[in-house]
């Protein structure tokens, strides 16, 4: 926001600029709230015993805060195994996930290749396959090298498919990429591998930080080739475990509220602590 | 830029190539060889031809589950990159604005939160308000007067979709609501100005100035979310499971059931095959309209 | 800056990939010192199966010190629909419990991925303990239909489908419990026009209302159809007598209103919680439920009796246990299976609310569990066991399920179901030949 923006802004009405103020403000406050409300429903029924949601539904408030149904869950899931393979992988396929990404813009996007489109449609073909196509055969194929039931398995195959998407969208960034810069570093006698980790990735710091974000969210709650690929306890990742409480006959539905609280949390936690980073790092008009 | 100087760079798209043919193209293949036998997903597969796409042509839910994809194109990318694109350009310069970066950000942040939750929490959530007896939607209805509007709403076949896209258009929003965010602050703020010191109203900035520029994201986020509304999966999974009847079934959940359920692999890999081809001509389209564009718009 | 940034961002990467790829789990990687007794299962942990299994387990550690047990409990989606991959993997525990029925145990059978426990049976006399019936569920023949063949499980308790009903409730309209299904259909009437929900119905799953409907169908049935019906064997008209009197039964309560009006919005969770907080008095639903009843039900009386005035029943012997054919320890599998077959573990499994194959009645303690328990008895008595409707065919429920939503929803006619259902059937059964 440069400065002379925010001069011509406070040059309007002051009294009008109150009002709309606080409704913009009071509006979206509402929508966020009505965003929100799922959310609240899961924590206000992960406090309340089965007894109580039996009783009286799950609209109503629990009688006591009490961590019982935590600490039964946790110990139950074996959260805290959980919780460090999910984190694992999704942190491992994120970096991963960017790196080929990046690699593959850098030649697409910045690098002008002979057959852009061609190789585009190539990398996109990861996004348009639905999962199930890939169940079987990779089934077979990590058997062999016995990487069944294995952490690496699901980073492999999901930094791949989230570096379809990463690919598309650093490449579209890519191509407006302010050109004098490269021509310029070019003529100082840069390389190409100098050209990408001094001015391509610093600049485009705003794109990766958001598909760090995106690349690990979305690794996180996978849940239908982790269930192919993580079968025994001490391989699973969090959202496999919730579904731990969805029995053959019912659910036991305020475990699986707990569950699910539990398993939100560090991903909201991760998000919020990233959000910063993500509007310290940005700098409009850095070409200036 | 000269050939001679895009030589170099084909060196770095060796990894990405390389992974891609194993864990993408080699499985891409062994489904479309799986299409043509009859499989149940041990021991040995026979050969039969053509004959699984001869019984799909036939098969009525085959057919439902394609149209039902498409409807959902309509609440997963369409009111979602509008809605998106609005809220986000409302949070940039307005909120950002008036009560600073922090606000704006604590409301993207908020909104985006849907897309942080696993699906399988979201579509438990989405069950209680659907609930017709004591479910919110209704409850609500019921309480400003609309009670003749409450409904089943998963359970009757006319509602249950819709409903299922009521979920969608809450979890996608955030996506290219944060997507578009980080598009709007490659604009230079000037040409904002300039254009409202000359009269124009917001939309009409909007329309003419930010669209135009924020194009690559804009690509981006239609393609994206059209390919997820064709392989749109867990939703169906975790609320409805296709049902009542037909009403809900989608074509990546009616595969995985053949696959699954059904161990009837051939089948499955047949359904998956069509809904893949029809994806992969959507992108073909898509991809070829964009570096068109840009090519125009010139290097 | 940057360097510093691509510095950090590649050790972590690196550390990643390390702590992801250190600890593979694999069997042949285990220290092969201590052997290793896996056994896998998913009843939660307070049901009564669980527990007694746990005893078992116990015992097992007493009779085998040197061997380290591991047991997991398992998310029974993933058993059910990998199941196949699982099996078919090193990575297999040494006892797994898996469903009964053509289309899971069936299948894994035909494929060659559980061991034959034929022989290892009859030396240790577990077919003794089974009865006829029971064995039923246990045995597959080459097609993976049961019924026959060798015995690829073995199976501890049982489970069978009544009316769980509320008794004050009967009492406040002068009712008892119908010894007949004219006297059912009386009794739900009267409720019906006291303005009540006779019965609760969570047909916003797929699998509830196919109990409703098998009741019904049982009405008419033989154990001539059942047993074509089941093993794919013979002519199943699924327009004759017994299907067609089920199914227009079934459409007609629900036009009287017997169901309300919005089951197919209800899943199975909430449409057992409209029972126990009382507002419908009747549920019609499986054994499986009973536990959590004896302690969510607090403000009512209430009793179970079978759908009255026919011979069969839907039920069957409970979830098997098997050997997976790739599994490392199988004498240690037999041994713990010896053991849950027990009468010991048996008995704990009686008096934790369960209905086990192998126990004295006369010894549960608990009222209510000994009427559980007589009621399945006299099933197997009367020869009356006729098992699930969604068996015979992988997939089946599918098909069975999606169209008795339709047509409790209205949208299709009793006919157009049982042709949406004989499809499948007859082409499933057609491609085994």
């Amino acid at each position: 926001m440069s400065q002379e923006s925010l001069v011509i802004a406070s040059r309007q009405p002051q009294r009008f600029n109150r009002v709309n103020n606080l409704l913009s403000l009071v509006s979206l406050i509402a929508l966020l709230l009505l965003m929100l409300f799922p959310l609240f429903m899961i924590t206000v029924n992960s406090f309340k015993t089965d007894d109580e949601y039996y009783a009286n539904g799950p609209m109503s408030m629990p009688e006591r805060f009490s961590l019982d149904n935590v600490k039964s869950v946790w110990e139950r899931l074996d959260y805290t195994t959980k919780l460090k393979n999910s984190f694992v992988i999704s942190f491992t396929t994120a970096v991963l996930g960017i790196g080929l990404s990046l690699l593959n813009s850098f030649a697409l996007g910045i690098g002008r290749i002979k057959g852009k489109a061609f190789f585009l449609v190539f990398f996109i073909m990861a996004i348009t396959l639905p999962q199930e196509v890939l169940a079987y055969p990779l089934y077979y194929m990590f058997k062999e090298v016995g990487l069944y039931n294995s952490r690496l398995s699901v980073v492999l195959i999901f930094a791949v498919l989230h570096s379809a998407f990463g690919t598309y969208l650093l490449t579209s960034v890519f191509s407006v990429f302010p050109r004098e810069l490269l021509e310029a570093a070019m003529i100082d006698g840069c390389s190409k591998l100098q050209l990408l980790y001094r001015i391509v990735v610093p600049i485009s710091r705003p794109s990766l930080s958001v598909l760090f974000v995106f690349f690990f969210i979305l690794t996180w709650n996978e849940f239908f080739l982790p269930l192919i690929f993580l079968v025994s306890n001490d391989t699973q990742t969090v959202p496999l475990a919730i579904a731990m409480f969805q029995g053959q006959r019912g659910t036991v539905v305020t475990f699986q509220s707990t569950a699910a609280l539990l398993g939100i949390l560090p991903c909201v936690i991760f998000f919020l602590f990233f959000q910063r980073t993500l509007s310290r790092g940005i700098t409009v008009g850095s070409i200036k | 830029m000269s050939y001679k100087s895009s030589r170099g760079y084909w060196v770095f798209l060796i990894p990405g190539i390389v992974a891609f043919l194993v864990i993408i193209v080699i499985p891409m293949l062994a489904n479309i060889g799986i299409s043509f036998t009859k499989w149940r997903g041990v021991g040995d597969p026979t050969w039969i031809g053509l004959a699984n796409y001869e019984t799909a042509l036939d098969d009525k839910t085959f057919w439902a589950s394609f149209q039902n994809n498409f409807r959902l194109i309509f609440a997963m990318t369409i009111i979602p990159t509008c809605l998106g694109l609005v809220l986000a350009v409302f949070l940039f310069e307005h909120t950002a604005r008036r009560f600073g970066q922090r606000t704006a950000s604590f409301f993207r942040a908020g909104f985006y939160l849907p897309q942080i939750i696993p699906l399988v929490v979201a579509a438990i959530v989405w069950r209680w308000i659907y609930q017709p007896k004591w479910g919110v939607l209704n409850w609500l209805l019921t309480t400003i007067g609309l009670e003749s509007q409450t409904r089943n709403w998963l359970g009757d076949a006319d509602t249950a979709l819709y409903s299922i896209m009521g979920m969608l258009v809450w979890i996608q929003i955030g996506y290219p609501l944060v997507i578009f965010m980080a598009a709007l602050q490659r604009i230079d703020p000037e040409l904002h100005e300039a254009a409202s010191l000359d009269g124009a109203s917001p939309f009409q900035r909007l329309w003419h100035i930010t669209v135009p520029l924020i194009r690559p994201e804009l690509f981006v986020v239609v393609l994206t979310t059209s390919i997820h509304a064709l392989k749109v999966f867990a939703p169906v999974y975790a609320m409805t499971s296709g049902g009542p009847g037909r009403s809900t079934i989608v074509a990546s959940y009616f595969s995985y059931r053949n696959f699954f359920e059904r161990a009837n692999v051939g089948y499955g890999a047949t359904v998956a095959t069509v809904l893949t081809a029809i994806i992969v001509a959507l992108t073909i389209v898509f991809i070829t309209i964009q570096t068109r564009q840009e090519q125009s718009e010139g290097a | 800056m940057n360097h510093k940034m691509l510095r950090l961002v590649f050790t972590m990467l690196a550390i990643s990939i390390v702590l992801a790829t250190g600890v593979v789990p694999s069997q042949q990687r285990a220290l092969a010192q201590d052997r290793v007794f896996r056994l896998w299962h998913y009843e939660p942990a307070d049901s009564a199966m669980a527990i007694s299994w746990n005893y078992a387990l116990e015992q097992f550690q007493a009779m085998h010190p040197d061997v380290k047990v591991e047991f997991e409990e398992k998310v029974f989606e993933q058993i059910q629909e990998t199941g196949m991959m699982i099996l078919n993997s090193d990575d297999v525990p040494d006892v797994m419990e898996i469903n009964k029925g053509n289309a899971t145990a069936g299948l894994y059978a035909s494929a060659g991925l559980l061991t034959d426990l034929t022989d290892v049976a009859e030396e240790r006399g577990w077919t003794e303990v089974l009865s006829p019936s029971i064995q039923t569920t246990c045995r597959y023949d080459e097609n993976g239909i049961m019924g026959s063949g060798n015995l690829y499980g073995i199976t501890t308790y049982g489970e069978f489908v009544m009316v769980y009903y509320n008794k004050d409730m009967f009492e406040e309209y002068g009712l008892e419990v119908p010894t007949s299904l004219e006297e059912f259909e009386a009794v739900a009437d009267t409720f019906v026009e006291a303005g009540i929900v006779p019965l609760t119905l969570g047909a916003g799953d797929i699998w509830p209302a196919t109990h409703n409907w098998y009741e019904l169908v049982l009405y008419q049935a033989d154990r001539e159809l059942i047993s074509n019906f089941q093993f794919l064997q013979g002519d199943v008209d699924f327009h004759g007598e017994a299907f067609t009197f089920g199914t227009e039964k079934l459409a007609e309560h629900v036009e009287k209103g017997y169901y309300g009006d919005d089951a197919t919005g209800v899943i199975y969770d909430d449409s057992n919680a409209a029972f126990v907080q009382g507002t419908t008095p009747m549920n019609l639903t499986g054994s499986w439920a009973f536990g959590g009843f004896t302690t969510q039900i607090t403000d009512f009386e209430w009793g179970i009796f079978l759908m009255p005035g026919k011979q069969f029943n839907t039920g069957s012997g409970g979830n098997l246990f098997v050997v997976p054919e790739n599994a490392e320890n199988k004498d240690l599998a037999y041994d713990f299976l010896d053991l849950v077959l027990s009468q010991e573990a048996q008995t704990v499994m009686a008096n934790a609310g369960g209905i086990p194959i192998n126990a004295d009645i006369s010894q549960i303690e608990d009222e209510k569990v000994r009427e559980l328990n007589a009621a399945f008895a006299s099933i197997v008595e009367n020869d009356g066991l006729a098992f699930y409707p969604d068996w015979p065919v992988p997939g089946f429920m599918d098909a069975l399920g999606a169209g008795l939503q339709e047509l409790i929803g209205g949208s299709m006619s009793p006919d157009e179901f049982l042709e949406s259902i004989a499809v499948p059937y007859e082409d499933y059964k057609s491609s085994l030949e």
